[in-house]
């Protein structure tokens, strides 16, 4: 069997488990490729936001504003983005 | 660590310990209040009363039901999340990464039943969780897929249109458990038969 447990991501929650899932491929990284750089740093909050929004659409086809919506509400409620302000308009 | 901090931690410590125990009581409670009545009758009442604990001890904890809810919601996510890693290699294929997530699913079925039943009701961050794990699993899918594309082992079809197959396959028989195989897990009735109706669509 492969590892029984993995890490979530502090910005979206994804499991993270083989390197690639980690930022930068850094296995220290609290967050996910998705949400970090290439440091393993997190990214700003506009950027992860339209990035976790891509992930709900390309995987799973939802319409675009659903997507957003969605990323917008689980960004809400994770620990890296408990001071942001989930409902001020997105920066273009 | 010695045994003296062990019998008499800091009280701060002891505070936070306890404060952390409570609130997993009453995260415990909700868990099974949810399977027995979901989510729609996991009231704060019902839930304290389940825990042993007083209704405003609920408060003290969560700043609202739906603080409460989201972190049910958490609990299923993370645990099926952490069973679907478990799969038989470290670079799986599809069908390992099939038998996870049934192996996931089996484990918590009635929950996750229940939060696929009343996904349309939850606040916005439980229904984003729910979502957020399906595509988990698409992700997983999708990369096993490639995988075994790239080594000419499956035909080519719409990555969408593969995990979305998985994910409306296996909703719709746990959605509708008690008319697929009544008082007993489908997943563990019917595991094989959805696996070969995916493996079937991806296989030439």
């Amino acid at each position: 069997m492969s590892e029984s447990h993995c890490v979530s991501c502090g910005s979206c929650g994804f499991p993270m488990q083989a390197p690639a899932d980690f930022a930068g491929g850094m296995a220290d990284s609290a967050y996910c490729s998705t949400c970090g750089d290439e440091f393993g740093r997190l990214r700003p909050y506009d950027d992860v936001l339209q990035a976790n929004a891509a992930y709900y659409e390309r995987e799973q086809g939802l319409h675009p504003a659903a997507a957003r919506e969605l990323a917008r509400a689980l960004l809400a409620s994770m620990p890296a983005w408990k001071s942001a302000d989930p409902t001020r308009p997105l920066q273009s | 660590m010695s045994n003296n901090s062990v019998s008499n931690p800091h009280p701060n410590t002891r505070r936070s310990s306890q404060r952390q125990a409570t609130r997993q009581l009453l995260v415990d409670a909700a868990l099974r209040v949810v399977a027995e009545h979901g989510f729609a009758g996991a009231t704060t009442a019902a839930i304290a009363k389940a825990s042993g604990k007083a209704h405003g001890t609920v408060f003290v904890h969560f700043r609202s039901r739906e603080a409460l809810v989201d972190e049910v919601v958490r609990e299923i996510g993370d645990a099926i999340s952490q069973r679907l890693a478990q799969t038989q290699s470290a670079v799986p294929t599809v069908e390992e990464v099939l038998d996870a997530h049934l192996a996931a699913l089996a484990e918590h079925e009635v929950l996750y039943a229940r939060l696929l039943g009343e996904s349309a009701t939850l606040p916005p961050a439980a229904r984003a969780r729910v979502f957020a794990l399906q595509s988990g699993i698409a992700f997983r899918l999708r990369q096993a897929y490639e995988r075994e594309l790239a080594q000419g082992r499956v035909r080519a079809i719409d990555r969408t249109l593969l995990a979305n197959t998985w994910i409306a396959l296996t909703n719709h028989y746990l959605m509708h458990r008690d008319l697929f195989s009544p008082g007993a897990s489908v997943v563990a009735a019917r595991r094989d038969e959805l696996k070969a109706c995916l493996l079937q669509l991806i296989r030439s």
